[in-house]
């Protein structure tokens, strides 16, 4: 029997380091998935440095709202650990976070790092990565956004094939070595070691 | 088999309007309807069989370009923010008298919630406003499908038909499947029977508008197939519209219990009053979930007799703001989700800037010290609408006054008329193309002391670096409204151009009359992406080919 529950992912981050692309990614690995699959996404005045977010809903029978409530979320995609915060509240009380270390911190007021990790590793569910060394390890600046799918990817239903073909297909116009580095920074973040951080 | 793939809700109307055989599309870029256009754009470029994309320099050229399109015989698409529909205003609600030859689709997406707008009012009401049919969309699919039944609505009934789509929809990513592609046939212009018709002279327009009130009972029977009322046995009822047709269906698969309400579905106007009368027989109470305005609720809040209306004029929704399926669940007394508790931490806002490096900043920081050189720190500027209304925030605060596309000239104008010194606008290239220009004709004719900043980084920055028309022609354009060659500079933000600029400036605001500093840089979104690159190859060899022959003349 098909099930009618809904899942919900929200992609967060700061405008330019790419929440849409990575959604767009999720989206259609989890169309290829046979899933009904749909997105929300903010443009405009927010992509000018400002935050931006996406959400991606699923379900095994079609959906028509692309938006998830407070409290619905299974899943938190953050490119940046102050923007992870915004949206804590998005999710369910089992849901989990995929969070990178790594902040944006060239704004005004942004709270000292120890605090912001801190209010982080608070949150059940929580894993937090260093996609800054593991951007130096595969010398890859961009490796971050990838690594965090990667490891987010244990979440969700779409088979290793699919991942690396939609992610093929994404890179395609920028040819093979782009494509090998980005499947290589999804790989790694799927490898890192697995252990939950908060209470 | 259908050919599906993802699309976003404004590029389903794109991809729509390419199938239904459209010989072009126009627009003007403004969010969220900017990807509608730019769709159909790659559509017709991948495919060069003679149509045509031409973004225009502004929502009335635009509009114009497609009603002379349709006269032609034609069809035609033409998308625009809700906004941008007040400067077609004098277009649309005229050709409501004209009438249409080839189906004239127009896409306006509204921005309730106001993400990146200067308001959040509802095109529902303006295309009652002038009599003409409009169709409200729910889901990406009902984007593509309603597309093509707008052409044939528009044809059938010879009238512009409205798609209005709201952001959450015009950026609502999910499948659509395609129909096969017409190819664009023409029914020949206008015969020569109907010419009078589209003279709007007051003895034709007259008639014609007569002839529009009598098509509103037509219109109302044509677009009735996409309205409906679903029966249900509970005493409580919903009507539905847009967004909150589709958070309404969601929410039903989470809330079976919802399947019971009696629910009136709207997705096209003009209504006959029939259907809301049944609801209203069946139900003791009616919630109503639309975005935007009133428009359903204060129709049903006139017929309610005894049945209570709740929705955002009783208060049961806010009255500004986006539909949320959060807000139907509060409305309807629906439990919420248990939530994460969000952190305690005081979470600043990141508010959106000027790029890093931009060219605005350079011309900013050197009007600020000019201004504080002439003794004028605490002038007041008149900004204008662009990436560079980011500078009336902190730190820079640097314009005070952001109302319309092209306000910015004559406000300035105007307050130099009431006598403040000096009178300062700042305006970009492609919002001096839109409606500057006309504002700089009068400022120049009137004497107007006032110093004006185009600054041109070549594009149409904000929107994502479409072309703008102005490009390469800003100083001539100027010249031709009339500013004296004298009074024109052109300068180029840089800091290392920074004192050059502080005095230009300052001459220019000590000049007791209208002066012109034009700043240019390319937006260095569009320099990374290389939009101008072919074109500026081009321009060097032309130039180069100009000089060449001038020399052996």
């Amino acid at each position: 029997m098909t099930s009618a529950r809904i899942h919900g992912i929200v992609l967060c981050g700061v405008g330019g380091q790419g929440v849409l692309s990575l959604a767009q990614i999720v989206l259609e690995a989890l169309r290829r998935s046979g899933f009904h699959a749909l997105q929300s996404e903010i443009h405009g005045m927010s992509q000018r440095g400002g935050s931006v977010h996406a959400m991606v809903c699923f379900a095994e029978v079609p959906l028509s709202s692309p938006i998830i409530d407070e409290g619905c979320a299974d899943l938190l995609i953050a490119l940046e650990p102050l923007e992870a915060l915004r949206y804590v509240a998005m999710l369910k009380m089992n849901g989990h976070l995929v969070v990178s270390e790594e902040p944006q911190s060239d704004m005004e007021g942004y709270p000292p790092l120890e605090q912001v990790y801190g209010a982080l590793k608070a949150v059940r569910g929580c894993h937090l990565v260093d996609t800054e060394d593991l951007a130096r390890r595969l010398s890859h600046k961009q490796a971050g956004g990838m690594a965090l799918l990667g490891m987010a990817s244990r979440f969700l239903p779409v088979a290793d094939g699919i991942w690396r073909e939609v992610i093929t297909q994404r890179f395609e116009a920028k040819g093979q070595r782009v494509i090998e580095k980005n499947i290589e920074a999804f790989e790694a973040g799927q490898g890192l070691v697995q252990a939950t951080v908060g209470v | 088999m259908a050919q599906t793939s993802l699309a976003l809700g404004v590029e389903a109307v794109g991809c729509a309007a390419f199938d239904a055989g459209i010989k072009g599309a126009f627009g003007y870029p403004g969010t969220p309807s900017t990807e509608g256009f730019e769709y159909v754009e790659a559509m017709i470029h991948a495919e060069p069989t003679g149509r045509v994309a031409q973004w225009a320099a502004n929502e009335k050229v635009a509009y114009d370009l497609a009603l002379g399109m349709s006269y032609a015989g034609q069809r035609s698409l033409v998308t625009m923010k809700h906004v941008g529909l007040n400067v077609a205003m004098d277009a649309y609600a005229n050709s409501a008298l004209t009438g249409v030859r080839g189906g004239l689709v127009l896409l306006v997406a509204d921005d309730p919630g106001m993400h990146s707008s200067q308001n959040e009012q509802d095109s529902r009401r303006l295309a009652k406003f002038a009599w003409l049919p409009v169709l409200e969309p729910s889901t990406v699919q009902e984007c593509y499908d309603f597309t093509w039944r707008a052409f044939d609505l528009s044809e059938s009934l010879q009238v512009p038909v409205m798609i209005r789509v709201v952001t959450r929809l015009a950026h609502c990513r999910g499948l659509m499947a395609r129909r096969d592609v017409l190819t664009p046939t023409g029914l020949g212009v206008a015969p020569q029977d109907t010419i009078q018709d589209w003279v709007l002279i007051p003895s034709n327009a007259r008639r014609r508008y007569l002839d529009l009130l009598a098509k509103l009972p037509l219109m109302a029977q044509q677009v009735a197939p996409l309205n409906r009322l679903i029966p249900g046995t509970s005493r409580r009822g919903v009507a539905l519209a847009g967004m909150g047709r589709a958070y309404f269906e969601q929410l039903s698969l989470e809330y079976p219990e919802l399947l019971s309400l009696p629910r009136l579905e709207i997705a096209a106007y003009p209504m006959e009053p029939s259907l809301e009368k049944d609801l209203l027989a069946q139900v003791d109470e009616i919630f109503v979930f639309e975005e935007a305005y009133p428009v359903l609720e204060e129709r049903l809040t006139f017929l309610r007799g005894n049945v209570a209306i709740h929705g955002k004029l009783d208060g049961a929704l806010p009255r500004t703001g986006e539909l949320t399926p959060r807000l139907l669940k509060k409305a309807l007394g629906l439990k919420t989700a248990e939530a994460k508790a969000a952190s305690d931490l005081q979470l600043p806002l990141r508010a959106p800037r000027l790029c890093e490096g931009c060219g605005h900043t350079d011309a900013f920081e050197a009007l600020r010290e000019a201004l504080k050189n002439v003794g004028a720190a605490d002038a007041r500027v008149f900004g204008d609408i662009g990436c560079y209304t980011l500078a009336a925030q902190e730190p820079m605060n640097a314009i005070h006054a952001v109302v319309e596309m092209g306000a910015s000239i004559s406000m300035a104008a105007g307050a130099a008329l009431a006598g403040q010194s000096p009178s300062v606008a700042v305006i970009g290239d492609s919002t001096f193309g839109h409606s500057g220009m006309p504002a700089l004709l009068t400022a120049a004719a009137s004497g107007a002391n006032v110093t004006v900043l185009i600054l041109d980084n070549r594009v149409v920055g904000m929107t994502g670096q479409q072309p703008s028309m102005a490009l390469d022609q800003v100083e001539r354009m100027v010249l031709g409204l009339g500013i004296p060659e004298a009074q024109l500079q052109v300068l180029t933000p840089l800091p290392r151009q920074h004192e050059a600029n502080v005095q230009a400036l300052e001459a220019a605001l000590r000049h007791p009359g209208p002066s012109v500093l034009v700043f240019r840089r390319e937006c260095i979104q569009s320099l990374r992406r290389g939009v101008l690159r072919d074109h500026d190859r081009e321009l060097k060899a032309c130039t180069a080919l100009a000089a060449c022959q001038e020399s052996h003349s």
